[in-house]
C-alpha cells in the first residue's frame, strides 16, 4: 500500500457518517456481473453495500446471486472504455441519493479482481482516504499509452507516484466524489461527458490523500485503436494540464517510492514483439510529417529524430530524454495552439510508435520493462524546469 | 463687323487649304492652353470627390474612436464582472475553443464591429456626396465589393485547403498509406481549384471557360486520385480482407497501432 501525502492542508475525515458503501458498476455481462456479486458478498457483508448498476439486473442472472443485496438502477451511458466525467457525475449524484459513506466505480472487466483487492480499495475510502487508486499487475508490453505519456506527466507535473492515472476502478470518499462531479459539471453542461477525467490530478489539487493498492492482474476493458485513442487520452489531459498550471509550475517533491507494488523489476522473458511496423511508421512519418513537426519542435529534437530515422531496427531506441521533450513540446504547442489540436495530436501518434519500438527492443535487450518506464519518468522529472520555462516564457530562443 | 467677319472665314478657309508652317510658341501656348483644361478638370473632379474622401474619412476616424472607447469598456465590465473566471469552468475541451480569453475577444470584436461600421457608412457618405452624373462610379463600386468577396473567398478556400490537405496527410500516414503526400496534394488542389472557379464566377470573367476548365480539372484530378488511392491500396485491402477472412467470428478485443502484422495481438496500448 502506497500512500501520497496531501499537498496542502486539508482536513482529514476520521468518520464518515451514511449508509454504506455504494459500488457503481460498468454495463456487464451476466458472468461478469455473477463474479463482481461473489467478489463483493465476499468481501462485505450485504447490508453495507449499494449496488448501482445500468443494466436489468434480474434479466440478466437469476435472484439468488444477488438476493440479499440492495440494488438500485445507475444511469445508462455510452459504454466507454475508462472512467468518464457523466459517469463522476452519476456516482456523486446516486451516493448523495443514497446517502453513502464512499463509493467504489468498478469496470466491466473488474471480475478478474480478487475480493481482496476491492475490500483494498473499498476499506481505505471508507476510512481515512479520499482517492484509492489500484496498481495493476499488467503483461511487459500492455498499457504503453499510460507507461509513455500518462504516468510520466501525471509524476513530474504532479508529485504523484500513482502508476495508473487513469485507472478504470477506483474508490472514492464523498468528498473526493464531489470534488469530481464538480469538475465533471464543467463538461455535462456542454455536452461532453464521455471525456475522462482525471482523479488523481484533482485530488492532488485540492490536497486530498491518495493510496495506491497492489489488486495484482487484472483483464483490461477493450478500447479503440490506437490512433482513436492516443488524441482521446492526451488531449484532455493536456487540457487539464492546462487548466492547472498554476498548481503544477510550483516545485513539489515526490514522495518516496513504494517497493510494495507489483511492479516487477525482473527483465521480461515474454516473446520478442515485431516492430518493423512500428518503425515503417515512424520512417514514413518522418518523411511526410516533418513539415509539421518543425512546428512544434524545435530543432534538436529534430536533429534527434533524423538521427533515429536512419537508426537501423537491432539498435533503434528513442533516447529519454528527446522523449520527454517531445511531450513537453507537444504539450506547449497543445497550450499556444500552434496548429489545430486534432492535426497535433495525430502527428504525435508516429513518435509514441517509435518510442514503443525502442520501449520493446530495450526490454528484448534484457532491461526490465518496469526499469525503463523508470527511467522515462526520471527524464521528464529532470526536464521539468524546461515546461515551466517555456509556459512561461514562450518566445526565448530555444535552440 | 462683316468685314471682320469676312476675314476671320478668310483666315479660315487659308488655314484649311494650305499648311503653314507652325509657329513654336503657338505650339507651346495650344499645349499649355491643353494642359491647362485637364489639370482643371482633374481638379473640379478632385474638388467634387474630395467631401466624399473627407466625409469617409471622417467617419471611419469617428468609429474607431467610438469603437476604442466601447472596447475599452467593455474590456474593464466585463475584467470587473470576472467573465473570464465564469466562462473557464465551462470551456471544456473543444477543438473550436478561442484560444484568448473571452473577455479580450468581446472587446476585440466589438471594436472591428465598430471599424467595419465605420467604413460601410464611410462608403455610402462617399457614394451619396459623390454625386455626378458620370456612370463609372456607379460602376467601379459594386465590380469592387466583388473583387473583395471574390478575395474573401480565395482566402477561406485557401484556408479549407491547408486544413484538409494537413487532416488527409496526418490520417493517410497514421494508416501507413505510403501515397499520403499526394493524396494530401490532391485535397489540397481540389479545394484550391474550386475556390479559384468559385472566385472567377463571383467576378463574372471567362463565363463558360472557367466551368469547363473547372469540370475538366476537377473531373480529372478526383480520377487521378481515385486511380492513385486504387492502385495503391490493393496491397491494403486484399491484406484487410484476409485476416477479416482469418478473424471471422472471433471477437478482437486488442487495441491495434495502425495495420501492424504481428504485433497486434502482443501490444497493448491501452
Amino acid at each position: 500500500m502506497a500512500t501520497t501525502p496531501p499537498t496542502s492542508g486539508s482536513a482529514t475525515p476520521s468518520a464518515r457518517p451514511g449508509n454504506g458503501l455504494l459500488v457503481l458498476l460498468a454495463a456487464m455481462t451476466p458472468e461478469q456481473l455473477k463474479r463482481v456479486f461473489a467478489n463483493l458478498t465476499a468481501s462485505f457483508a450485504a447490508e453495507d453495500l449499494i449496488i448501482a448498476s445500468p443494466d436489468a439486473i434480474s434479466e440478466l442472472i437469476p435472484a439468488d446471486a444477488y438476493s440479499s443485496l440492495r440494488i438500485v438502477s445507475a444511469p445508462a451511458n455510452n459504454p466507454a472504455w475508462t472512467l468518464t466525467a457523466a459517469d463522476f457525475l452519476n456516482a456523486y449524484q446516486l451516493a448523495e441519493k443514497n446517502e453513502a459513506r464512499a463509493i467504489l466505480m468498478l469496470s466491466s472487466e473488474s471480475g478478474s479482481l480478487g475480493s481482496p483487492a476491492l475490500r483494498e480499495l473499498a476499506n481505505a475510502v471508507l476510512a481515512t482516504t479520499d482517492l484509492a487508486v489500484p496498481c495493476y499487475d499488467l503483461p511487459p508490453h500492455a498499457g504503453l499509452v499510460n507507461s509513455a505519456i500518462l504516468y510520466p506527466l501525471t509524476r513530474s507535473l504532479f508529485a504523484s507516484r500513482v502508476r495508473f492515472p487513469l485507472a478504470v476502478d477506483l474508490g472514492l470518499s464523498l468528498r473526493m466524489a464531489k470534488c469530481l462531479a464538480d469538475a465533471a459539471r464543467n463538461f455535462t453542461t456542454i455536452n461532453q461527458g464521455d471525456v475522462p477525467l482525471w482523479p488523481v490530478n484533482e485530488a492532488t489539487v485540492a490536497g486530498f490523500t491518495i493510496e495506491q493498492f497492489d489488486v495484482g492482474t487484472c483483464v483490461q476493458p477493450a478500447g479503440p485503436d490506437l490512433n482513436t485513442i492516443l488524441p482521446l487520452v492526451t488531449g484532455p489531459l493536456f487540457s487539464d494540464i492546462k487548466a492547472k498550471a498554476a498548481f503544477w509550475q510550483r516545485f513539489r517533491s515526490l514522495p518516496p517510492a513504494d517497493n510494495s507494488m507489483p511492479l516487477s523489476l525482473a527483465p521480461s522473458t515474454d516473446a520478442v514483439a515485431d516492430i518493423a511496423p512500428m518503425l515503417s511508421a515512424f520512417r514514413l512519418a518522418y518523411t511526410n510529417l516533418h513539415e509539421i513537426w518543425s512546428l512544434v519542435l524545435p530543432p534538436n529534437s529534430l536533429l534527434g529524430l533524423k538521427r533515429l530515422s536512419t537508426t537501423d531496427a537491432a539498435a533503434f531506441h528513442m533516447p529519454e530524454s528527446l522523449w520527454a521533450r517531445i511531450v513537453y513540446d507537444f504539450l506547449l504547442a497543445y497550450r499556444f495552439r500552434t496548429i489545430n489540436r486534432g492535426h497535433l495530436l495525430g502527428a504525435l501518434i508516429p513518435l509514441y510508435l517509435a518510442w514503443v519500438a525502442g520501449h520493446i527492443n530495450i526490454t528484448a535487450s534484457g532491461t526490465a520493462p518496469e526499469r525503463h518506464i523508470e527511467a522515462v519518468a526520471e527524464a521528464f522529472e529532470a526536464d521539468k524546469a524546461y515546461i515551466v520555462s517555456r509556459w512561461r516564457w514562450p518566445d526565448r530562443f530555444n535552440p | 463687323m462683316q468685314n471682320n467677319l469676312a476675314a476671320m472665314l478668310q483666315t479660315s478657309v487659308n488655314q484649311t487649304s494650305r499648311p503653314v508652317p507652325a509657329d513654336n510658341a503657338s505650339i507651346w501656348h495650344h499645349m499649355a492652353d491643353a494642359l491647362q483644361q485637364s489639370f482643371d478638370r482633374i481638379l473640379s473632379l478632385l474638388i467634387a470627390i474630395l467631401p466624399g474622401i473627407l466625409a469617409f474619412l471622417v467617419s471611419l476616424a469617428v468609429f474607431g474612436l467610438i469603437g476604442i472607447a466601447l472596447s475599452s469598456l467593455l474590456r474593464r465590465g466585463l475584467t470587473a464582472a470576472k467573465l473570464d473566471e465564469h466562462l473557464a469552468h465551462g470551456r471544456g475541451n473543444s477543438d473550436w475553443v478561442p484560444s484568448t480569453s473571452p473577455t479580450a475577444l468581446i472587446a476585440r470584436l466589438s471594436f472591428w464591429a465598430c471599424i467595419l461600421l465605420g467604413l460601410i457608412i464611410g462608403v455610402s457618405a462617399f457614394d451619396a456626396s459623390y454625386a455626378t452624373a458620370t456612370t463609372l462610379p456607379s460602376l467601379l463600386l459594386p465590380y469592387l465589393t466583388r473583387v473583395a468577396e471574390a478575395a474573401v473567398l480565395l482566402i477561406v478556400g485557401t484556408v479549407i485547403a491547408r486544413f484538409l490537405a494537413r487532416s488527409v496527410l496526418i490520417g493517410a500516414v497514421n494508416e501507413q498509406l505510403q501515397y499520403a503526400r499526394f493524396l494530401s496534394l490532391g485535397v489540397k488542389w481540389l479545394v484550391l481549384v474550386l475556390a479559384a472557379t468559385m472566385a472567377l464566377d463571383h467576378l463574372q470573367l471567362g463565363g463558360h471557360v472557367v466551368e469547363l476548365a473547372f469540370g475538366i480539372l476537377f473531373g480529372g484530378i478526383v480520377l487521378t486520385l481515385a486511380l492513385a488511392v486504387g492502385l495503391g491500396s490493393r496491397d491494403l485491402v486484399s491484406r484487410s480482407l484476409e485476416r477479416h477472412t482469418e478473424h471471422s467470428g472471433e471477437h478482437s478485443a486488442t487495441p491495434s497501432a495502425a495495420p501492424t502484422t504481428g504485433s497486434d495481438d502482443f501490444i497493448r496500448h491501452f
